[in-house]
């Protein structure tokens, strides 16, 4: 019984954090970005390298050096962990298939970047000042 | 002359763009690489042209990119790579150089020397730091020649159509070029061990489509691709020298290879931590000496393997694979198959130095093995560990 109430415990403590996660990290583009909103999978085809195009406008991913809220970002969004990710993008780098997205220091450097380069989409952490950007709502 | 047509236009077409670019930063440029050292142990034969019964460290390999991205829907590009593997290579080729042009994620074009998109490896199966394998499997992937049969000069289409919700959507590839393996290629070590060279190496064209489903399913991928290749005619010498009066004979000769078709169906499954995949090949048709032989050796082999794998940590990955190559065209015996149920582990250091362990065990003699580093014959089974270091940038 004593075994339970803490296989209980621990899968409720673990269930607060994935939702925290979840929340932890903001989806902003350019502001001439037409979409209000994108869906997991559309993410998740932007930040793999599957499209380029949101809504049928050209889209161009950013990235946040190594960190919480990229470990954050992945797993709530992207479904994949840090080694997993950059795997995935040096199949395609290597093979000749696409670029690595642009990978920067910290949220106030992601917020600049998305908000001067037009088709520009990044993530930062929730409570990371983000004016001049667009704060799209994940579905 | 297409080999020299399609990587100079991919050139001009670079210079152009470049010299249109304001600064380099507007290039977007950028430098990538990789280097791998591998260690392989054998328990009986020797395997890839390696002493691996002692113990060899005979696998190197480096790769360095340049790409640049000046528009948005503009990529140019090219990769070198030093491989060594046993007698294999030894030398700096070219992986690929093109360039690339997206209209939309419909539809994009690339050309010049350019990576060939076969199965669900072919266009990565060089690339080691992509996958947690040290050896893929050697039915379908041998690694006997890294870029020569890996990419063509020519051109490619690609895009990615939405089939509706409910139908998931589709990846295509279509492709057309020539294949050029060097007349040096590690692909001909085992010929050239028994006194046939290639005088030019073979050039033959290739035409292909690939298809990639991806399903409704979450993480279910159902693939296809077909190639077709086109009758090859190689010039070659055979060197014969007479035990007893040590007088050497050379005949000349040419190779006609003559292997049509090559379909390939493929599946891969992933959720969360796990993956499974599976992939079948078939490649017929017959090969002609002529100048030594009037009859044609005939090709039927069938290939396979099915693969699974689970990530336990970030850091650490799994897995197990079976693979089978067999020729149902070639003598009775251990040299008709070949045979390999692989354990399989990666640990990543940090996100540029990695680490792979990897044990097989392989029956058969059909994949791998060379004359000259096994003068004793092979034995019908070996145990292989490979220990693998990579770093990547």
């Amino acid at each position: 019984m004593k075994k339970l109430f803490w296989t209980m415990l621990f899968a409720l403590v673990a269930s607060l954090f994935a939702v925290r996660a979840q929340a932890q990290a903001l989806v902003i583009a350019n502001p001439g970005v037409k979409a209000g909103a994108v869906s997991k999978s559309q993410l998740r085809d932007i930040f793999t390298g599957g499209s380029t195009s949101l809504d049928g406008a050209a889209v161009t991913p950013v990235l946040l050096k190594q960190g919480a809220v990229t470990n954050e970002f992945l797993a709530a969004y992207i479904g994949k962990n840090d080694t997993a990710f950059r795997a995935g993008w040096r199949s395609l780098v290597f093979s000749g298939q696409a670029s690595m997205p642009r990978s920067l220091d910290n949220d106030a450097a992601v917020v600049d970047y998305v908000a001067h380069n037009a088709g520009a989409i990044g993530y930062i952490g929730k409570s990371s000042p983000h004016e001049g950007v667009k704060v799209l709502v994940v579905k | 002359m297409r080999r020299l047509i399609f990587p100079a236009l991919a050139v001009w077409f670079a210079a152009a763009v470049f010299a249109h670019a304001q600064s380099l930063d507007d290039l977007n440029m950028q430098i990538h690489g990789y280097a791998t050292q591998g260690f392989l142990y054998t328990t009986n034969n020797n395997i890839f042209t390696t002493n691996s019964s002692n113990g060899s460290p005979a696998w190197t390999e480096a790769v360095m990119n340049v790409t640049a991205q000046p528009q948005p829907k503009l990529r140019v590009g090219v990769q070198a790579r030093y491989f060594l593997l046993g007698n294999f290579g030894n030398a700096i080729t070219l992986d690929w150089a093109e360039a690339d042009y997206k209209v939309n994620d419909k539809f994009g074009v690339r050309f010049g020397k350019v990576k060939i998109p076969t199965g669900l490896f072919n266009e990565i199966q060089d690339i080691d730091p992509a996958y947690m394998w040290a050896l893929l499997p050697q039915s379908i992937y041998p690694i006997t020649s890294r870029n020569s049969v890996l990419a063509e000069y020519g051109g490619l289409v690609y895009g990615t159509l939405a089939l509706g919700k409910s139908a998931g959507k589709i990846e295509y590839r279509g492709w057309s070029g020539e294949i050029v393996v060097g007349p040096n290629d590690g692909y001909w070590v085992t010929m050239k061990e028994q006194g046939i060279a290639l005088t030019n190496g073979l050039h033959t064209p290739e035409t292909g489509v690939t298809l990639h489903w991806i399903t409704p399913a979450p993480g279910l991928m159902i693939g296809a691709s077909y190639a077709r290749l086109s009758q090859s005619n190689s010039p070659f010498t055979d060197t014969y020298v007479v035990p007893t009066q040590g007088i050497t004979i050379t005949t000349p000769g040419t190779m006609v290879l003559n292997v049509p078709n090559w379909p390939d169906y493929f599946v891969r499954w992933e959720k969360d931590r796990v993956m499974a995949a599976g992939e079948y090949e078939r490649s017929a048709g017959n090969v002609v000496m002529s100048g030594l032989s009037p009859l044609p050796q005939n090709i039927d082999t069938r290939s396979w393997y099915l693969m699974t794998s689970y990530r336990f940590t970030d850091k650490l990955i799994a897995g197990v694979y079976v693979t089978q190559d067999f020729n149902h065209q070639a003598a009775l015996g251990p040299s008709r198959y070949f045979k390999d149920w692989v354990v399989s582990s990666r640990y990543d250091f940090n996100q540029y130095l990695y680490m792979k362990a990897e044990e097989h065990f392989i029956e058969g003699t059909a994949v791998g093995y060379d004359i000259d580093l096994n003068t004793g014959g092979l034995q019908p089974s070996t145990k292989m560990t490979i220990l693998k270091l990579g770093v990547s940038f």
